[in-house]
């Protein structure tokens, strides 16, 4: 077999045993890899109604067939489950170097079944796969657990594990690979909390060989070319990271801002990307060979928010900063760095907060409730409440569980910036319509990471689109949420994929992605099967999704997108016409009423 | 008349010497084009390039008007 192993690790964490199992080819040719192979898996092994918490969930660890291999960004891996944040399905992408590792250790996915009776880590070097106790990791922070690990098991292994969030079964918990990058939205370090796992570490030399070794090396050795000729122009993501877009979104009057209480933020020069340059960042830092490198190695030397650490990525600047009304860069790097350590995705712990912040200030949270003040802007406050949410600690127990169960707690749903339940990332979709039929039709709730549309809308890429405007937002939408599906499944980074990989006819069409997906595998898709296998992998979600009950009447948005206008900039007066949206993409998909018609289910093999 | 130039990012540097931040104010001929601003100070005027005008998506041949806001940023996915 080439480009995938073809085989998987099982892990039954119930009765500490492992198992090896060969993977069906058809099933690989299939659904890809990655995230495609993951949900036909769980779809098959889990009732979508389980309680995500539960022993019944599993916890799907997946590297795609371009994982591990020379292709650019050939970095990610994802994690599936059921989201205890959702009750729809999680598949959250990460990159650094675990992915990589995860890979050469000889498998294409790990699935964690049932719950250890005492803390475990799961220790794997090839076939060597060993369960080990984990006592003595349980409580300790992201950074400790890591080195304590690299120490116990192998100095050149890998690392993914949880934090004190996870193994509290924070709502928002991420799991942190390489210390510092996240497989972070839905919840799913709070699934691998609640099954005991505290960590997992793996390393290997086994990796499939590639079907047109000398072919992928010369389209690899291509595509490194043009993006380093790109990055000699100077490119943003290496110069800024992705910490310049908040200027970007900031002049689209779309920078979430105060709880999305507005778009435009009039502290934004202190807390971006050039701000950064100029004060705390040491350089920039790549996930494992990626020639973009658009991550921030940073330290804030001394004072009270003295630390180091990794970011912040803009969708931090959006959370714990502008939505939190917060222009100190340093008390925002802070925020940053303890939520990495602690094990927190900092966009719905960024947003909760900043829901906290405006229900206080709104006289609906007071400080016997809060525990201390929650204004905008107080940079202390924000950290101690990560602090409070990572141990669920006062009022951090409450902000725990996520924006949407506060709101409602206290009947005031409207202060909860989410779609199925998750924060949303930071495009206002009131200034970026195509953004908000994202957010509301996401497999995994609100997301950027499921079929960014800010590319056209914000970014010009592949081409340019109006984000004010509805029209043709359905098909686009759907377009995009096929694409990533293609590259979540393939193992590559979206930054890369969609400029370098993909051409602009049909919207999003994946001429190189494919060839890459041939060269490694031998599988010899056409551009228009590898679409379809994507497709098929969206639409098995939705599936799973329908069976979950979190179906169409699921798919909408808070009712602030919905009926406040934005109050200033060029989106003022806009709400998110999702009622003229919902029925063209629905019509698009063929899913009559959000249902996939039976000629459709049929014409995709499902 | 008047209108400022905010370039984002990598295109700060194209910006006049001296420049604060990365906003400057210029003073134009009356009737001038997104282009005819943009183009003495080197910003690309292709697929390259994003322009808004006063926050909303732009042409490069888009007319001026006394106290107009011009952004403009290189097109890259990221975020
Ligand atoms: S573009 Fe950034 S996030 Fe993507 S692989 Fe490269 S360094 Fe990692």
């Amino acid at each position: 077999m080439y480009g995938w192993h073809g085989r998987l690790l099982r892990v039954d964490l119930t009765h500490q045993k492992v198992s090896i199992e060969t993977i069906d080819p058809k099933l690989l040719k299939d659904y890809i890899g990655g995230r495609g192979l993951a949900i036909r898996y769980l779809y098959d092994e889990v009732d979508p109604q389980v309680e995500p918490l539960s022993p019944e969930n599993k916890l799907i660890f997946t590297t795609g067939p371009l994982t591990a291999t020379t292709a650019p960004t050939g970095n990610r891996y994802m994690v599936v489950t059921k989201s205890p944040l959702t009750g729809a399905l999680a598949h959250s992408n990460s990159g650094g170097d675990f992915p990589t590792w995860m890979k050469r250790s000889g498998f294409d996915m790990y699935i964690f079944e049932g719950r250890a009776e005492r803390p475990v880590y799961v220790w794997v070097n090839e076939d060597a796969v060993e369960i080990r106790p984990a006592d003595h990791l349980w409580g300790k922070e992201v950074p400790e657990t890591t080195e304590t690990l690299l120490a116990e098991t192998h100095p050149e292994a890998k690392v993914a594990c949880i934090g004190p969030a996870g193994e509290k079964l924070a709502l928002m918990a991420a799991i942190m690979n390489d210390k510092h990058r996240a497989a972070a939205r839905s919840g799913v370090g709070a699934v691998m909390g609640s099954k005991n796992l505290k960590a997992v570490v793996a390393m290997g030399r086994k990796n499939p060989a590639f079907y047109d070794d000398a072919g992928m090396r010369a389209l690899s050795v291509e595509l490194s070319k043009e993006v380093g000729v790109d990055v000699k122009k100077g490119s943003n993501l290496r110069i800024y990271g992705t910490a310049y877009v908040p200027q970007v979104t900031n002049a689209l009057g779309i920078l979430p801002t105060r709880n999305f209480q507005s778009g435009v933020f009039e502290g934004v020069d202190k807390i971006d990307g050039v701000a950064l340059k100029n004060t705390y960042l040491i350089t920039h830092k790549p996930c494992y060979r990626c020639p973009i490198s658009c991550g921030r190695l940073t330290e804030v030397p001394e004072g009270k928010y003295a630390g180091k650490g990794e970011g912040p990525e803009y969708e931090t600047i959006a959370s714990l900063g502008s939505a939190c009304g917060l222009d100190d860069l340093a008390g925002l790097l802070k925020a940053n760095y303890r939520c990495n350590e602690l094990g927190l995705d900092t966009i719905s712990t960024g947003l909760t907060i900043s829901a906290a912040m405006e229900m206080y200030e709104k006289g609906i949270l007071t400080d016997e409730q809060t525990g201390m003040p929650l204004r905008f802007g107080d940079a202390d406050a924000v950290i101690e409440m990560v602090n409070r949410i990572g141990y669920r600690q006062g009022f951090g127990d409450v902000l725990a569980e996520g924006s949407y169960r506060l709101a409602e707690r206290y009947d005031h749903p409207e202060m909860s910036i989410t779609a199925r339940k998750q924060e949303f990332p930071g495009y206002d979709p009131r200034g970026s319509q195509g953004m908000g039929l994202l957010y509301a039709t996401s497999n995994k709730g609100a997301s950027h990471m499921e079929g960014d549309v800010a590319y056209e809308e914000v970014f010009g890429v592949p081409v340019k689109s109006d984000p004010l405007s509805t029209e043709g937002k359905a098909e686009l939408v759907a377009r995009f949420q096929d694409a990533f599906a293609l590259i979540d499944s393939g193992g590559i980074c979206v930054f890369f994929a969609i400029r370098y990989v993909f051409t602009k006819e049909r919207m999003v069409w994946p001429v190189r992605l494919t060839q890459l997906l041939n060269l490694t595998t031998g599988a010899n898709y056409t551009p228009e099967e590898a679409m379809q296998a994507a497709e098929r992998v969206y639409t098995l979600e939705r599936l799973f999704l329908l069976k979950a009950g979190s179906g169409p009447e699921q798919d909408t948005l808070s009712p602030r997108l919905l009926t406040e206008p934005l109050p200033e900039g060029p989106a003022k007066g806009r709400v998110v016409e999702l009622d003229k949206m919902l029925p063209e993409y629905y019509a698009y998909r063929n899913w009559p009423g959000g249902i996939p018609a039976p000629e459709k289910l049929v014409a995709l093999g499902l | 008349m008047r209108v400022r130039v905010k370039l984002i990012a990598n295109y700060m540097k194209l910006l006049p010497p001296g420049t604060k931040g990365n906003t400057v104010e210029l003073e134009v001929a009356a009737g001038a084009t997104i282009g005819a601003v943009l183009m003495p100070l080197g910003v690309p005027l292709d697929d390259s390039t994003v322009l808004l005008l006063n926050g909303y998506q732009a042409e490069a041949d888009a007319l001026l008007s006394e106290g107009d806001v011009i952004t403009a940023f290189s097109a890259i996915a990221g975020g």
